[in-house]
């Protein structure tokens, strides 16, 4: 019998694990109460070892936050909540923040344009395969590099972007990242140049699940495909939109490597985000009390983001429409 | 898929339009994609400083000047046999794949039990252990490298193996969680039957399960390959690894740009293969299991 066969007829190779028939068999009738013993056991290294690399330190973070922390063997001292109370004043700090926003909002609205728009050309093109194979390349680079690659690329003497950005009349002389008007812009065009690709990816897998249906029937009443797109793709894919849009934002806390490469938060602090802020803090000026204050609040706002982030990826009304065609 | 064969156009001026502008933007596109690569793998192999010389502003003609080069791969010779990039890759490769291996050997295992067992506090206990891995890495820099330091485990591969794992571990459990979630129960009761013990029954379905655990591992590897601020932390003495590396050959003056280029390129060339490789589950490991192709 050929393995083809075998595949076919047996329900075990037929089920795809990642297709989305969910398992909705839980223990069953011959396993009434199965052993949780036996599951404890199977997961508790991984608990143990993760619990040790994550919930300690951030044990630790809180009490740095709440002292003075001194680097040589004099005692800590502690300052009760005035690490936190400072940042109130603290310009840099505010600035992080905003800055911040700043920043993902300039990135996300371009990949979210850029992407989707890409996404949408793609699904209808004979190429899709390769095309999306040769636009992934970006993300597989890692951060630290692209960032010097592109500040090489930017190098006022040397670097061919900066050369195509003058020829074009945009820049007055100076590189993009030597002026705090331009640097910005210049660290969003490498976080575009990165991660379009994602937003284009995610929304390809739900333009596939955009019901034909309600394709079909859009067009019977005579509706152009660009409204086909607004009105029908459009509210499908926005769930896979919204997860994209968060992921986003929150690799926008989470990796700072490009920007360290690029500008480390120059020129005149026109680039320095919160977490490279809390960066230089903690790594230039070793003032880790105050830099526990502000990774607990960073951590915080991250926190409440994945808290929203997980109630989509458990909205049972999401599951429905991105399984939809499976 | 179907919709391709569905969508009909009519003859509308503005989708005339549109239509032409389909491959233009695409061909744009693909420029603006591969161009910034294209620079870095011929940067590499230039060795005269001229070489790397742009034309005067506005001057188109002068595009040429970048072709205008004698090729030479003795950036990648200097890198090898003085500046120990033959170390760092080591590290880089020990690092990412000891660190990949422990987070999915110790991640399906967790996954597994989450995914078959219920008990109160288990949504809880998910969202803690994703958020460990939605977490800033500068927040938590400094206090494991003190937790680090004190274990005598700064700039060790150790180290930065269990560095790397603070975020490849929640990785590894939350999406595999979902993928054993997809494998029908009465594989194992029938396992069972047969008079299989319940870790012989979970043994049962590793094969169906080993493409998807095999692509993720290869994703933890590509996270912890291309890991920066742990590396040049954590990993900081004994321990570099290429990206690391790469941004220290950075100096204030005479910045060496072929090294760095050639650097780059041995930084990145394996991902890339690596990436397509598990290019099926891409989508789902990026998004954390949210969206699948």
């Amino acid at each position: 019998m050929s393995g083809e066969n075998v595949k076919k007829r047996h329900p075990v190779f037929t089920s795809d694990a990642w297709g989305f028939q969910a398992n909705e068999r839980k223990p069953g009738p011959l396993n009434k109460q199965p052993s949780k013993r036996f599951f404890v056991y199977l997961m508790a290294p991984a608990i143990a070892l993760l619990a040790a690399i994550t919930i300690y330190p951030f044990l630790w973070l809180i009490y740095m936050s709440l002292h003075k922390v001194k680097l040589g063997p004099a005692p800590d001292k502690w300052v009760g909540l005035q690490n936190y109370v400072k940042l109130f004043t603290d310009a840099k700090y505010l600035d992080g923040w905003v800055l911040l926003a700043k920043y993902s909002g300039l990135c996300l609205s371009f990949e979210i344009v850029i992407g989707v728009a890409l996404a949408v050309i793609l699904n209808q093109s004979k190429y899709e395969k390769p095309l999306v194979t040769l636009f992934l390349m970006p993300m597989m680079v890692s951060p630290v590099v692209a960032g010097l690659l592109w500040f090489y690329l930017y190098n006022g003497t040397f670097g061919w972007y900066h050369w195509l950005f003058e020829s074009l009349g945009w820049l007055g002389g100076a590189s993009i990242l030597g002026r705090p008007e331009t640097a910005l812009y210049g660290i969003v065009i490498v976080d575009i140049w990165q991660w379009t690709p994602l937003i284009t990816l995610i929304t390809l897998a739900g333009l596939k699940r955009v019901p034909q249906d309600q394709l079909e029937a859009s067009m019977v009443d005579g509706s152009s495909p660009i409204r086909n797109f607004f009105s029908v793709s459009l509210p499908n894919i926005y769930p896979f939109l919204l997860i994209a849009i968060l992921l986003r934002f929150m690799d926008n806390f989470r990796f700072i490597d490009a920007i360290l490469a690029l500008t480390g938060g120059g020129p005149a602090d026109s680039t320095k985000v919160l977490p490279v802020y809390l960066f230089d803090v903690s790594f230039k000026f070793f003032k880790l009390g105050r830099g526990g204050a502000i990774a607990v609040t960073l951590l915080l706002v991250t926190i409440i983001l994945g808290m929203i982030l997980v109630r989509i990826f458990e909205d049972p009304a999401r599951k429905q429409a991105m399984s939809a065609d499976d | 898929m179907a919709s391709r064969e569905l969508i009909k156009y009519d003859n509308s001026p503005a989708l005339k339009l549109l239509k032409l502008l389909t491959p233009l933007f695409l061909t744009v596109y693909l420029i603006w994609t591969l161009l910034p690569l294209f620079i870095m793998v011929m940067a590499s192999m230039k060795d005269l400083l001229d070489a790397f010389d742009t034309p005067k502003t506005g001057d188109w003609a002068g595009v040429a000047m970048f072709f205008d080069f004698t090729p030479t791969f003795k950036h990648y010779y200097v890198l090898f046999a003085e500046n120990n990039f033959g170390i760092y890759l080591m590290n880089s490769l020990i690092a990412s794949l000891g660190s990949a291996v422990v987070a999915v050997t110790l991640g399906s295992m967790a996954a597994y039990s989450l995914a078959r067992m219920e008990f109160r506090g288990k949504k809880d206990l998910l969202f803690w252990i994703i958020s460990t891995r939605m977490a800033p890495m500068v927040a938590v820099t400094v206090p494991l490298y003190a937790i680090f330091r004190s274990l005598d485990l700064v700039g060790t591969l150790p180290g930065l193996i269990l560095a790397f794992t603070t975020f490849n571990l929640p990785f590894a459990i939350w999406i595999l969680k979902g993928f054993f979630e997809n494998v029908p129960y009465a594989i194992e009761e029938a396992a069972q039957l047969d008079g299989c013990t319940r870790f012989q029954a979970f043994l049962m379905i590793v094969p169906l399960v080993a493409p998807g655990v095999g692509a993720f591992l290869v994703l933890c590897i590509l996270f912890a390959w291309n890991d920066f601020l742990f590396a040049t932390i954590i990993g900081s003495g004994g321990a570099k690894t290429l990206p690391a590396a790469t941004k220290e050959l950075v100096q204030p003056q005479n910045i060496d740009w072929g090294k760095i280029m050639a650097a780059g390129v041995i930084t990145t060339a394996p991902m890339i293969p690596l990436g397509l490789l598990v290019r099926r589950y891409l989508v789902a490991g990026l998004t954390m299991g949210a969206v699948r192709e």
